[in-house]
C-alpha cells in the first residue's frame, strides 16, 4: 500500500460522522463476565444489563425466541439472563455494541450476512482455541467477532468503491479481499486497522484486524492472528461466508498460519480437522437464528 | 468442555437435551471405528437405527445396547449391523450438490489445466463401491454437461466397481424410482432418462456409454495394483465397513492409483481420520476432499 492510499484511508476514517460510541456499561459488564463462572455476581450482571435499554430489550427478545423453546417467556431481565447463560449475554452485548455503532442503512453488504460471518467466526475461534488447551478462548472469540470490522468502514467511508469490489467478487466468485485489492488497491484489513487504531483497541486486536489474511506478516500476536485466519477460512467453506459461492480450495494444514500455530500449540497435531468441521456444522443453524433474533430488531429500529 | 462453563452455541434447544446421552457416546464410537459422523441434528437417525437393533435383539435399553457394542465378543459384528442400519436408504442420484459444485467449478478446471500438456485428453473417474449405480450415473451426467464446455475434445471414462453381483446387475440396468430420483431435477430427468412407466425412469444409453461396470474386491491387492491412472476417485460409505488395517491398505491403493493432482472423495459425513498422511485434506464450499498434490502445485 502506498503512503498516499494510507493517508486517504486515515482521512476518510477520521471523517466518519457517526463516531461509533461504546455504551457506558460495555466495559464493566465485560469485566464481570470475564471472571471465572463461579465468581460472577449474577445480581451485578442483571443490574448492568438493565441500565442499557437496547441490550436489555435484546436480551429479553433472544431469551423469548423459539431457540430456547420455553413454555413461558421470561418477563424480567434476571429471568432472561438466567435463561441465556452468561456466554450468550456476552455475545449479545458484544454484537449490540458493534451493531449499534454502525448504521444499518445503506450497507453495501447485507448486515445479517456480515453478522453471521462475524458471529460464526467468533464461535469457530472459540471452539478452535478450546481444542488447543493453552489458547485463550474469550480473546479468540473477541478477535473473531472483530476481524472483518474493516468491511463496515468500507461501507461508510468508501461506499462506491466497495460496492464495485463486492460486485466483482460476486460475479467472479472470488474472495472479497482479492476483489478489493484488484479494484480498490487496498482491503478491509487496512481500513479496519485505521478504525481499530482510532478506537485505541488493544494491539492484539489491531494485528488481527490488519493481518487476518496475511498472518505471517503480523507484527505480534501471530498465533492469535493465525487462529483467526484459519477460522475465517473454515467459516467461508462451511456456510458462514459472505453469502455467495467462493470458488476456492482451502488446504488448512498446509497454510502458513498452520505452521505458526503448530509452533505455539503442540495440541494442534491431535486436532481431527474433519470431525471439527462436522462439529462446526452443528452450530451454523444456531448462529443464523441468533443473528435473526438480534438483528431482526436492529433493522426495525432504524 | 470439562469446566462448568456453558459452551457458546450448543445444547440450547430442549429437544437436544431430551436425547439420551448414550446416543452421543454411540455416535463417538461409530466415528472412532468407521469415520462416519452423525451431526447432532441427525442424531435421531442414529437413535432410530439403534432402536431397530434393540427391538430385533429383544434387549431392554439403549444402555444395554451400548454394552453389546463395546463387549469384546460382540462389538465387531454388532457395529457392522448398526452401520447397515444407519446408511440404509442413504443412496440417491445427486446426493451431494456441494460435492458436484466443487467437482465442476474447482476440481475439473484444475485437472484440465494440469493435463493440457498431455497429448491424449482423457479423464478417468473411478466410482469405487458403486452399489446400484446412483453415484456413477450422477457423475456421468455431470460430465456430459461439460462435454461442450470444459471437457470439449476430452474422452471421459468412468469405471464403476462393486463386490456385489446383484448390485452390479441393478446398476447396469439403470432403472430408478421416485426415492432414488428425489434430488434429480426435471432438467436432468428429461435430458438423460426415458420413462418406463409411471414410477420408473431408465438412464439413456448415451449416459451408460461412459461407464464400465465391473466386479472388484477393494481388498484384492493384486487387482488393486492395476487400477492406475485415475484422476478422481469416489468411494462413499464403503470404507466404513473395513477394519483399521484393511482401510489403510485400501486408502494407500487409492493414493497410488491416482494421478498427481488427482482427488479422492468420501461420503459427505465420512472422514479418513488420520489413516493416511500423504493425501492433503482440502475444503471446498460445503465439501471435503483428499488431494494428491501435483509436483508443481504442492504449495497453495
Amino acid at each position: 500500500m502506498t503512503t498516499a492510499i494510507a493517508d486517504t484511508i486515515r482521512e476518510r476514517v477520521k471523517r466518519i460522522e457517526t463516531t461509533p460510541s461504546i455504551p457506558a456499561v460495555f466495559l464493566p459488564l465485560l469485566e464481570l463476565l470475564n471472571a471465572p463462572p463461579e465468581d460472577v455476581k449474577l445480581e451485578e450482571v442483571v443490574k448492568l444489563v438493565s441500565y442499557d435499554n437496547t441490550i436489555a430489550a435484546q436480551c429479553l427478545r433472544v431469551a423469548s425466541s423459539p431457540l430456547f423453546g420455553l413454555a413461558k417467556s421470561p418477563e424480567s431481565i434476571k429471568g432472561a439472563v438466567i435463561t441465556l447463560g452468561l456466554r450468550r449475554v456476552e455475545t449479545i452485548l458484544l454484537t449490540c455494541c458493534l451493531g449499534n455503532a454502525f448504521p444499518t442503512k445503506n450497507w453495501t453488504l447485507d448486515p445479517s450476512v456480515f453478522w453471521r460471518h462475524s458471529l460464526g467466526c467468533a464461535m469457530v475461534c472459540r471452539k478452535f482455541s478450546e481444542k488447543l488447551a493453552a489458547a485463550d478462548g474469550d480473546k479468540a472469540y473477541m478477535a473473531g467477532l472483530l476481524h472483518d470490522i474493516g468491511f463496515m468502514v468500507n461501507c461508510m467511508a468508501f461506499p462506491e468503491e466497495f460496492a464495485n469490489a463486492v460486485k466483482q467478487a460476486l460475479q467472479n466468485q472470488v474472495p472479497l479481499d482479492q476483489a478489493e485489492r484488484a479494484t480498490m488497491g487496498f482491503t478491509h484489513c487496512e481500513t479496519g486497522r485505521a478504525l481499530a487504531e482510532k478506537w485505541h483497541l488493544a494491539s492484539d486486536m489491531v494485528q488481527v484486524i490488519a493481518h487476518h489474511h496475511t498472518p505471517e506478516l503480523s507484527e505480534g500476536a501471530q498465533p492469535l492472528v493465525a487462529l483467526v485466519h484459519l477460522s475465517d477460512l473454515l467459516c467461508r467453506v462451511r456456510g458462514m461466508g459472505y453469502g455467495y459461492y467462493e470458488c476456492h480450495k482451502v488446504d488448512l494444514a498446509h497454510n502458513p498460519a498452520w505452521t505458526i500455530l503448530q509452533k505455539e500449540y503442540r495440541d494442534l497435531e491431535r486436532v481431527d480437522l474433519v470431525r471439527f468441521t462436522f462439529e462446526l456444522d452443528e452450530a451454523v443453524g444456531e448462529v443464523f437464528e441468533l443473528v435473526a433474533t438480534i438483528f431482526g430488531a436492529a433493522a426495525a429500529r432504524n | 468442555m470439562t469446566t462448568g462453563m456453558q459452551p457458546a452455541f450448543s445444547t440450547a434447544a430442549p429437544i437436544k437435551a431430551a436425547m439420551d446421552p448414550i446416543f452421543r457416546q454411540i455416535r463417538d464410537l461409530v466415528y472412532k471405528v468407521s469415520g462416519i459422523y452423525q451431526l447432532d441434528e441427525k442424531l435421531y437417525l442414529l437413535a432410530d437405527g439403534c432402536g431397530r437393533r434393540i427391538k430385533q435383539l429383544n434387549i431392554k435399553s439403549p444402555r444395554e445396547y451400548w454394552d453389546l457394542l463395546t463387549a469384546h465378543s460382540s462389538r465387531e459384528a454388532e457395529l457392522r449391523q448398526l452401520l447397515n442400519e444407519i446408511t440404509i436408504g442413504e443412496t440417491c442420484l445427486f446426493r451431494s450438490q456441494p460435492q458436484l459444485d466443487a467437482l465442476h467449478k474447482i476440481v475439473l478446471p484444475e485437472i484440465v489445466v494440469e493435463k493440457t500438456k498431455q497429448v491424449t485428453k482423457r479423464l478417468r473417474i473411478w466410482s469405487a463401491g458403486c452399489s446400484t449405480g446412483e453415484e456413477s450415473y450422477t457423475l456421468a451426467m455431470n460430465m456430459l454437461e461439460q462435454s461442450e464446455r470444459l471437457l470439449k475434445g476430452w474422452t471421459v471414462e468412468i469405471l464403476a466397481t462393486d463386490l456385489n453381483d446383484r448390485s452390479l446387475e441393478a446398476a447396469k440396468a439403470g432403472i430408478y424410482g421416485d426415492y432414488a430420483l428425489r434430488a434429480t431435477t426435471d432438467y436432468f430427468k428429461r435430458k438423460y432418462f426415458v420413462t418406463l412407466d409411471e414410477k420408473k425412469l431408465q438412464v439413456k444409453p448415451e449416459v451408460k456409454k461412459l461407464i464400465t461396470f465391473s466386479r472388484l474386491n477393494l481388498q484384492d491387492d493384486s487387482k488393486m495394483l492395476f487400477m492406475k491412472g485415475m484422476d478422481i476417485v469416489f468411494c462413499c460409505n464403503v470404507l466404513i465397513y473395513f477394519d483399521g488395517p484393511s482401510k489403510s491398505k485400501v486408502i494407500d491403493h487409492f493414493f497410488s492409483n491416482l494421478n498427481l493432482g488427482g482427488y479422492f472423495f468420501l461420503g459427505t459425513s465420512e472422514s479418513l481420520m488420520k489413516l493416511n498422511d500423504q493425501f492433503h485434506l482440502v475444503h471446498f464450499p460445503g465439501a471435503i476432499a483428499y488431494w494428491k498434490p501435483s509436483l508443481q502445485s504442492s504449495k497453495l
